[in-house]
């Protein structure tokens, strides 16, 4: 199975960060964005506490991959995790999307190279998430 | 009511990446919207919520107390018209009762019992396009409750621009489909439903 990144939503961090302190505080959530994206420190504060929060946090985002595999490859995925998105786009080529809880729920529950080949691709433009995940499943 | 978009799937680069005959309805489940959505009543976030296929994180009230109800309340043109004092009174009794009973001693998440739907509330709400696509179908219809109908056009308004194309037909369903699935509810003024949302430039 190859795997390949080929976009997400922009500002994963800063969203997650906006959508946990929206939950519990008066401040407009547009007003705690605009902070946020400006304040990479702040995000990484935030998002480092995100396995005391809700999970649900983590879905305002979607990451897209292409994806080489076979039908039953494919089949396993969705058998494992029904909110990965996946259309054909040809004999053994697929789209796949999800969101990061998607990704963090398979992550953790079943361990290989798609599962990690799906983590490593956070690096980028999800560094705290990234790192918090790697500690959770050392 | 203030809609701002904050985040979303970046449509060319996606479709940079696929073949040039992918059909658009199945590249629609795989971008994402993210709206701040603020100023709204606790009416209308009911209505949201229950699109299930869509991610939400609104502001809680057992964390965040309810401040300035009184000048915060949304308030219905309808009852703006014909009985605006006494929604004012109604609003300013409950604003009293629930800051007695947080001055008590009650926890937030039991004094918000006697908040009304007309309290004010924020959240950021995420959906794929297919199911945004559905809201928009069934929210800027004429049928829609008028804050909702609000909601969905100002949200269109934002996904429009980003591809005319894949977006022409997104509002409500009679301009989606052609015909009206309301039945017998129907408003009967499809074609200048269908006129309006057709107009929609972006």
């Amino acid at each position: 199975m190859i795997l390949k990144f080929l976009t997400s939503t922009s500002h994963i961090e800063a969203v997650i960060a906006t959508a946990m302190l929206t939950t519990t505080s008066g401040a407009k959530p547009s007003t705690l964005f605009n902070k946020l994206k400006a304040d990479p420190e702040r995000v990484k504060g935030l998002v480092g506490r995100i396995e005391t929060q809700h999970g649900s946090i983590l879905e305002h985002n979607r990451i897209c991959w292409l994806m080489e595999a076979s039908d039953s490859e494919v089949l396993e995925i969705l058998l494992s995790n029904r909110f990965f998105m996946i259309t054909r786009l040809g004999a053994s080529s697929w789209l796949l999307s999800a969101n990061l809880r998607t990704v963090s729920d398979f992550a953790r529950s079943i361990s290989g190279p798609f599962s990690e080949t799906l983590i490593a691709s956070l690096r980028t433009f999800a560094p705290n998430i990234y790192d918090g995940l790697k500690r959770a499943l050392r | 009511m203030k809609v701002e978009l904050l985040s979303h799937t970046p449509i060319p680069e996606l479709k940079r990446g696929l073949p040039r005959d992918f059909s658009s309805n199945e590249l629609l489940p795989h971008i994402s919207f993210t709206f701040a959505i603020e100023g709204i009543s606790r009416a209308c976030s009911h209505q949201l919520v229950r699109h299930r296929i869509a991610s939400f994180s609104q502001q809680s009230q057992r964390y965040v107390a309810v401040k300035r109800l009184v000048e915060n309340a949304v308030v219905p043109e309808s009852i703006n018209e014909k009985a605006p004092e006494l929604f004012r009174e109604f609003i300013s009794q409950a604003s009293d009762t629930y800051e007695k009973l947080v001055e008590l001693d009650v926890s937030k998440e039991d004094a918000r019992f006697v908040l009304p739907n007309a309290t004010e509330t924020n959240l950021l709400v995420t959906m794929d396009s297919r199911e945004l696509m559905h809201f928009l179908g069934l929210r800027c219809c004429y049928r829609a409750q008028w804050e909702i109908k609000a909601m969905a056009d100002e949200i269109l308004s934002k996904i429009k621009p980003l591809d005319p194309q894949l977006f022409e037909k997104a509002g409500p369903y009679c301009l989606q489909w052609g015909y009206c699935p309301e039945g017998r509810f129907a408003c009967g003024r499809m074609q200048e439903v269908v006129s309006q949302y057709r107009e929609i430039r972006p």
